[in-house]
């Protein structure tokens, strides 16, 4: 009997650390390259450190005093990132709605629309930020500066006006995300069944009042989803910005994410680009709590 | 209150051929089930007539009017669907009223109608309430009320008791069928259970494969019917139906009820000898599968529970209990002298 | 069940639907339209795309661009780059994450939750939080002037661990019971019988990671200072500081490179891959 004992008590020992062998390579990734910095950012921005010496000085909230009551341009990047936000937030959700609506019913043409209008979601941002710096050269040939010109219209300077580098930048976003989000809103579209449409049709529902009373209605999950990333992937934004304005011309363009980058590497003050990125940190943790928040409502009602 | 026309009414989604010259009348007033296998075009049927899966060619008149072209809104009729298609997101007072908003019904009036429709479904306590927080059997009900409230000339219903449990479902039979008696509109009520089609229909349509099988009273379709597709549809067990042996292109049957079971020759018009194969204990009845020798089988429904296994019995059925059909499956009705007399030589 | 006439018979009538097609061949052509017009510019000499008024369609037809690129910047370098840098990242992720999932989905542990928890978190911090630690860490370790900085940090891939312990979890109960009855050793099971089972959900989260890594840009260009590890996106946005002024004929050819393996897989897998991508969304 003894020696039925011991071979059990090896395996299952065994089979008890197993889950944790197999889950440890993933959370010490995750430790080390997730959490850790982290709390290193936080920690980091109080202190002044500078990448040449790398003797750091503990500095307490002086940074922070620098980032919101000192310098002007840190509220700069974080005015422009709401303006950009919102306008993407309002542009691609209305956009990609009335064409979600437009191409719901299945056909082989709605569907080769849904698959042109995906593309620039695949595309590496950068090759979107260049193409579309590219249309929009500020020279006369530029292609939005000869469309402009067949209409008699002046040309516009486009990036290089600090009047216009905002909508440009926009543009670009807006036209690489309106693919995937209608996308998103087709499948939710689809997913009512249409019985409800039948029952409308027969309750000889108006048009508008069949999209606000029914449809819109059904759609509000998924528009909170999109609302809410839409909202946190554009506060960080880089790539278009760094390659096609560099936060200019002057500061029009300058985002948090840029902001932080230059300060980090180019300033090489990391214990303020620290401050800077705590600061977006925080403002994204509201938005996903504000996200789980609105979630566990709508669950309840569903 | 209105009587429906189809008038050479054909259907195809795509290349495929659902229905093909469909004619139809549906009496005003009457309660007539479509029944039929999955398939058959009994619900596409049905959406002609709402509108909501219109005619690839033909006419649909309602009350004399054509309404092939009418929008389902316009053509004032209701439909009660398999799934309910109630609307989540409103309440049940909501979903009532939609319609009659669209159809801009003024408040006072709209009320008073909702109020009276809930009271006689019994959902005056639920107006308030999502239809999430709601089990199937009160959803049907708002379902019921919506069309209820429009008062149409023709109520619609596409397997509406299809997804309650047994229970429910027989007591919204009776409900409906009430409700029928109360409203005398017309009901049009498609089903592919033929005891629920017997047991509500004042006509059945009964439809295989885009065509109408037969049309008429329950009795009728079940007594009488026009060929073997009809006759093995309705009655459980179906007809035995089996060929005469000399006359290959003939078939007769008998209904499993109709056949009588003996242990000596009995004087009846069509007797054979079999062995008892299996016996299935009903209750009320008893259930027996008899083996002929030439191979054939029949059911027989006896209340005598007495005849077990492996015994040797006679079947017998009397002249008017048997039907026959030709090769194509069609009732043969007249020039019968022939055949009965094959049959009334067969042991 | 698909609803047919919504709103009437009128939409069926054939010539009034003409604006509706027309109005989504716009659409379709705004999607398209510019990378069509990359093309071309990469195909056209440098002073034709300097012209005014542009031309439709390359007039002088030229590979110029290309050659410039792949012989004059050593392409293949980047290309080499880009490729090394994805391919260990899938490898590595599914290394890490197959154990990690098939864990979560099988077994209970003490701080099961709280773990998979942290799994769940880790997704919602972004790269700009943590570039900056990372970065230290990479020069503390002597590592920057190496492709490892581009690869161990997303050793982990937090959502594809998510899908891939839903996908396991689906798999019914009894396949794995009969695997036991078989005699399979754990790592059997998870090898030859779960994950073949959950191979869609495999190719997805590979597809993925092979698209975020490719076209990533903000990640390499904070660590990578030499050109040797630089990837693809780096090598071509550093094109416009490489040749005098602004060529966009060079510009164009390089981001055709990089757009390139993208669209191809993208044509052949469309469906495919926009059922993934929706899917996410509903997450």
């Amino acid at each position: 009997m003894k020696q039925q004992q011991e071979p059990r008590r090896k395996s299952f020992t065994k089979e008890k650390i197993l889950p944790y062998i197999m889950t440890a390579p993933a959370m010490a990734f995750l430790l080390v390259f997730t959490f850790y910095p982290m709390a290193n950012l936080i920690y980091l921005s109080f202190f002044d450190y500078n990448l040449i010496n790398p003797n750091k000085r503990f500095v307490g909230w002086r940074n922070y005093y620098e980032l919101f009551f000192v310098r002007k341009d840190f509220l700069n990047a974080l005015q422009n990132t709401a303006v950009y936000t919102g306008a993407v937030v309002f542009f691609v959700i209305l956009l990609a709605l009335l064409l979600a609506l437009w191409i719901r019913k299945d056909s082989k043409f709605n569907h080769f629309v849904q698959t042109c209008a995906f593309t620039p979601h695949l595309v590496a941002m950068l090759s979107c930020a260049m193409i579309w710096a590219w249309i929009m050269d500020a020279n006369r040939y530029g292609l939005f500066n000869t469309v402009l010109s067949f209409f008699n219209l002046p040309p516009l300077r486009w990036l290089n006006s600090s009047a216009t580098a905002m909508l440009s930048v926009v543009i670009v976003s807006v036209w690489k995300s309106i693919g995937y989000y209608c996308l998103i809103i087709v499948s939710a579209l689809k997913a009512i069944p249409a019985e409800i449409y039948e029952a409308a049709e027969l309750d000889n529902t108006p048009r508008y009042r069949l999209f606000f009373r029914i449809i819109l209605p059904l759609l509000s999950p998924q528009l909170f989803f999109l609302l809410v990333t839409i909202t946190i992937n554009s506060f960080k934004v880089f790539d278009t910005v760094r390659v096609m304005t560099e936060g200019g011309p002057g500061n029009a363009t300058d985002v948090i994410s840029f902001y932080i980058y230059r300060y980090a590497f180019r300033h090489f003050r990391i214990g303020y680009a620290s401050a800077a990125g705590t600061v977006l940190m925080v403002i994204l943790m509201l938005l996903t709590a504000v996200y789980f928040r609105g979630l566990s409502r709508r669950v309840h009602y569903q | 209150m209105a009587q429906i026309e189809f008038s050479n009414v054909c259907k195809y989604f795509g290349e495929t051929r659902v229905i093909e010259n469909l004619n139809l009348t549906i009496k005003d007033g009457t309660f007539t089930v479509l029944l039929g296998p999955s398939g058959c075009g009994k619900t596409t049927l049905l959406r002609m007539i709402a509108g909501i899966g219109p005619a690839t060619s033909g006419r649909i008149f309602l009350d004399g009017r054509d309404i092939t072209f009418t929008p389902p809104g316009k053509r004032g009729v209701a439909m009660v669907f398999q799934n309910y298609a109630i609307y989540p997101t409103m309440t049940v007072r909501g979903n009532i009223e939609f319609g009659l908003k669209n159809n801009k019904v003024p408040k006072a009036e709209r009320d008073r109608l909702i109020r009276e429709v809930s009271e006689v479904v019994g959902l005056t306590a639920f107006l308030d309430r999502k239809p999430s927080t709601l089990s199937g059997g009160q959803r049907q009900r708002v379902a019921l009320a919506r069309a209820m409230v429009k008062n149409p000339k023709v109520f619609l219903m596409d397997e509406p008791l299809s997804n309650l449990d047994a229970k429910l479902r027989a007591a919204m039979r009776v409900e409906l069928i009430e409700l029928h008696r109360k409203l005398k509109t017309t009901f049009v009520y498609v089903t592919h259970d033929q005891v629920e089609a017997m047991a509500m229909a004042d006509t059945i349509i009964l439809m295989n494969d885009g065509v109408i099988q037969q049309e008429g009273s329950p009795a009728e379709i079940y007594r009488d019917p026009n060929n073997i597709f009809t006759a093995q549809f309705l009655g459980t067990p179906p007809m035995n139906i089996f060929s005469l042996g000399e006359r290959a292109d003939v078939q007769v049957g008998f209904r499993p009820e109709k056949a009588g079971l003996s242990y000596e020759e009995p004087s009846a018009f069509f007797r054979r000898r079999g062995t008892i194969a299996t016996r299935e204990m009903l209750g009320s009845e008893t259930l027996y599968k008899i083996d002929f020798p030439d191979g054939i089988s029949v059911m027989v429904k006896s209340l005598q529970e007495s005849f077990g296994v492996d015994e040797q019995v006679w079947v017998s059925a009397s002249r008017e209990d048997l039907c026959f059909f030709d090769e194509g499956g069609q009732r043969i009705r007249t020039g019968l002298d022939g055949l009965l007399a094959v049959v009334g030589g067969t042991r | 069940m698909h609803s047919e006439s919504i709103w009437g018979p009128k939409l069926r009538r054939g010539a009034a639907r003409l604006p509706g097609i027309l109005g989504k061949l716009f659409v379709a052509f705004i999607f398209l339209f510019p990378f069509y017009w990359m093309v071309i510019t990469s195909f056209k000499p440098y002073a034709e795309t300097i012209q005014f008024p542009p031309t439709l369609w390359p007039q002088n037809f030229t590979l110029d661009a290309y050659i410039s690129i792949i012989g004059k910047m050593n392409l293949l370098v980047y290309v080499k780059n880009s490729i090394i840098v994805t391919v260990s990242e899938i490898v590595l992720q599914l290394l890490v994450m197959i154990p990690a999932a098939y864990a979560f989905a099988r077994y209970n542990f003490v701080g099961k939750g709280l773990m998979f928890g942290m799994v769940l978190v880790a997704l919602m911090i972004p790269v700009q939080v943590t570039f900056i630690t990372v970065y230290l860490l990479m020069a503390k370790w002597k590592l920057l002037g190496t492709l490892l900085p581009q690869i161990i940090p997303f050793g982990t891939n937090a959502f594809g661990i998510f899908l891939l312990r839903q996908s396991f979890l689906q798999i019914p109960e009894e396949v794995i019971e009969s695997a036991k009855l078989d005699n399979a050793s754990e790592l059997q099971t998870m090898t030859q019988i779960m994950l073949p089972m959950a191979k869609p959900t495999v190719i997805t989260i590979c597809m993925f990671s092979f698209i975020g890594r490719w076209n990533a840009y903000f990640w390499p260009l904070i660590m990578t200072d030499v050109e040797r590890i630089r990837p693809l996106t780096i090598a071509i946005e550093r094109l416009k500081d490489l040749e005098y002024g602004i060529n966009w004929s060079v510009l164009m050819a390089g981001n055709v490179l990089l757009v390139a393996p993208i669209v191809v897989v993208f044509f052949f897998a469309s469906r495919k891959i926009m059922e993934a991508f929706a899917y996410r969304g509903v997450k």
